[in-house]
């Protein structure tokens, strides 16, 4: 049984929770920040054949600084193999090789859709975001999204006002309709209140746990659609002490994760 | 005829008004030189392609050099939103440029199709999504769906892509345009083959026996290239693996000034109109940030173990 830790931010949770999604052998496409953390924090303690990737061309990075762009020359000394998009997009994600993948939006509603196009009318913006990116194939294409939101009623939606990532898309059946391969598919959208998971059978986000310093009852309020509770919803498992020592003393030991805090991770 | 030229020639001579380019490196080996000197000679109604587009896209359009975009993705990354492209599709500033989307494996898949002569290319990604809603320039060209002649099965079918000019920036590449490059891809090798012709920027020439010694760096072979530069630090602030780093206090720079417009024009008017070429562009980045800065940027050494090919 594991001991845990009390006194920890909000960021360093987030990561774990996140970490704690990724099984042994696991082979997961990151991009930087949380992504990488958690996977890092997952390699490091129960999942040491977890495999990582970055879209741009590197597989299995052995970065010796944290990498700030998915191109970052860090990943390129000592990875196991480097190509290009084509490789990890292609031969990689469109053949079905990878497991895990994480996505974070502007927008994400309950079907765990995500919008990174724009806000508003797409002919008449009110906000132009930067695009896809790798973020379509990679909800497309793995087969477990982790998801990262900001918690509040603007971040998420009933209905995001452009789908530019496919979670569910409107339901039970609608991925299958469209051909996206089997057994691919959100599992969890990891906020700063609370995880949520998605119900078999509607294919909606419902509570699966709440923060510290949170509560059902805040979590649903800070919710914009219906949002069902799991029967054994219970208080988010905090940081585990291998967790944080792994955080803290290994990966990030500048706590160069309190930058979250500044962008609304609290 | 020698390839070998400056960078105005280069550009002079192979990219007109109304062209379409494919522009490489994220990041990775952007090959700034060349973007700047497309600013510098006001080339106009451009159609400008790559993956994850970043800063330069970002001058490209703010300059007003660019007519349409075929796009994944154009952010400042750590920086935040691109500003001029947000500027562009929400103002009209300096107008409004045209985007045809697709993501990151669609793409390079399209370039990949051009580059292998092939006419279109079925994908998996963009189902489901409003990015099959959307169609600009492209119009029904952007994709098709067809139920696969061998199983009918329902597939998505990208275009392929022949961009008019395709512009690298490599480690090295010979007089002839052999391009080698090593480290984080992109679409560079798909881009500059998909490309009519290439434009290859470099970090050193060297001469075709050191070519020879490791054949399967070349990325583009020397019958593509049309001209070949020399240019050190061509791809800064972007970075070239084994040369220099990425600079994130350029980055930064950047990002405050394109926040406006004025501040925007002032950026162009230091960095790129107020020099001539890369090499003034070198010197003033020494003279307004340092020696010590500049060599800051280049990286360290390590030796990999020699391949050998003899037999």
């Amino acid at each position: 049984m594991s001991e845990h830790l009390n006194d920890y931010i909000k960021p360093e949770l987030m990561a774990c929770c996140g970490a704690r999604e990724i099984k042994d052998g696991d082979r997961v496409i990151v991009g930087t920040g949380f992504p990488t953390m958690a996977a890092n924090i997952a390699k490091h303690t129960h999942a040491p054949n977890a495999m990582m990737m970055q879209e741009a061309g590197s597989y299995d990075a052995v970065p010796r600084r944290p990498a700030l762009s998915v191109g970052d020359p860090c990943l390129n000394p000592g990875a196991a193999m480097i190509g290009g998009l084509v490789e990890i997009m292609g031969m990689f994600l469109q053949r079905g090789w990878v497991d895990v993948g994480f996505l974070s939006g502007s927008q994400v509603d309950k079907f765990g859709n995500i919008n990174t196009t724009v806000i508003g009318d797409y002919n008449n913006p009110k906000s132009r975001l930067p695009g896809s990116g790798g973020a379509n194939p990679i909800g497309s294409l793995v087969k477990r999204v982790l998801i990262i939101a900001l918690h509040d009623t603007r971040r998420l939606a009933e209905k995001v006002d452009f789908i530019t990532t496919p979670g569910y898309i409107d339901g039970p059946g609608a991925r299958e309709k469209w051909g996206l391969p089997e057994g691919t598919g959100p599992w969890a959208l990891i906020t700063n209140k609370a995880v949520l998971k998605f119900d078999d059978k509607t294919k909606e986000a419902y509570l699966a746990s709440y923060h510290h310093d949170s509560s059902v009852d805040e979590v649903v309020k800070n919710t914009p659609w219906d949002l069902k509770v799991a029967d054994d919803v219970h208080e988010t498992e905090p940081p585990r002490l291998e967790e944080i020592r792994v955080l803290r003393e290994v990966l990030d030991p500048n706590r160069m994760i309190k930058i979250y805090e500044g962008r609304g991770y609290v | 005829m020698s390839k070998v030229m400056s960078m105005k020639e280069a550009i002079d001579k192979n990219v007109s008004d109304g062209s379409f380019l494919f522009i490489g490196g994220y990041i990775a080996r952007p090959p700034f030189s060349a973007i700047h000197e497309i600013i510098r000679q006001k080339k106009r109604d451009l159609t400008v392609t790559r993956s994850n587009a970043a800063d330069g896209f970002d001058m490209l359009i703010g300059a007003g050099c660019v007519k349409r975009f075929i796009a994944t993705f154009l952010s400042l990354g750590l920086y935040g939103l691109a500003r001029c492209y947000r500027r562009s599709i929400e103002k009209g500033i300096p107008h409004k440029i045209e985007v045809e989307e697709y993501s990151n494996l669609s793409l390079p898949m399209m370039l990949m199709a051009g580059a292998l002569g092939m006419p279109f290319v079925p994908v998996k990604d963009m189902l489901g999504t409003d990015l099959l809603n959307v169609k600009s320039f492209m119009g029904d060209g952007k994709y098709k769906m067809i139920d696969s002649p061998f199983d009918g099965s329902p597939i998505l079918l990208v275009p392929a892509l022949r961009p008019d000019v395709g512009i690298i920036h490599v480690q090295q590449a010979d007089e002839n345009g052999n391009a080698q490059m090593w480290g984080i891809g992109g679409d560079c090798r798909w881009g500059a083959n998909a490309s009519e012709k290439v434009i290859v920027s470099c970090e050193r020439i060297v001469t075709r026996d050191v070519i020879g010694l490791d054949p399967s760096r070349t990325i583009v072979p020397d019958f593509k290239v049309a001209a070949v530069v020399e240019e050190p630090f061509g791809a800064h602030p972007g970075y070239a693996a084994g040369f220099y780093d990425v600079d994130f206090v350029f980055g930064s720079l950047y990002q405050q000034a394109s926040n406006t417009v004025e501040g925007f024009k002032e950026f162009l008017d230091e960095w790129v109109f107020g020099v001539a070429d890369r090499t003034e562009y070198t010197q003033h980045y020494i003279e307004k940030f340092g020696y010590r800065q500049f060599e800051s940027l280049k990286a360290g050494f390590s030796f990999s173990p020699p391949v050998s090919y003899e037999y």
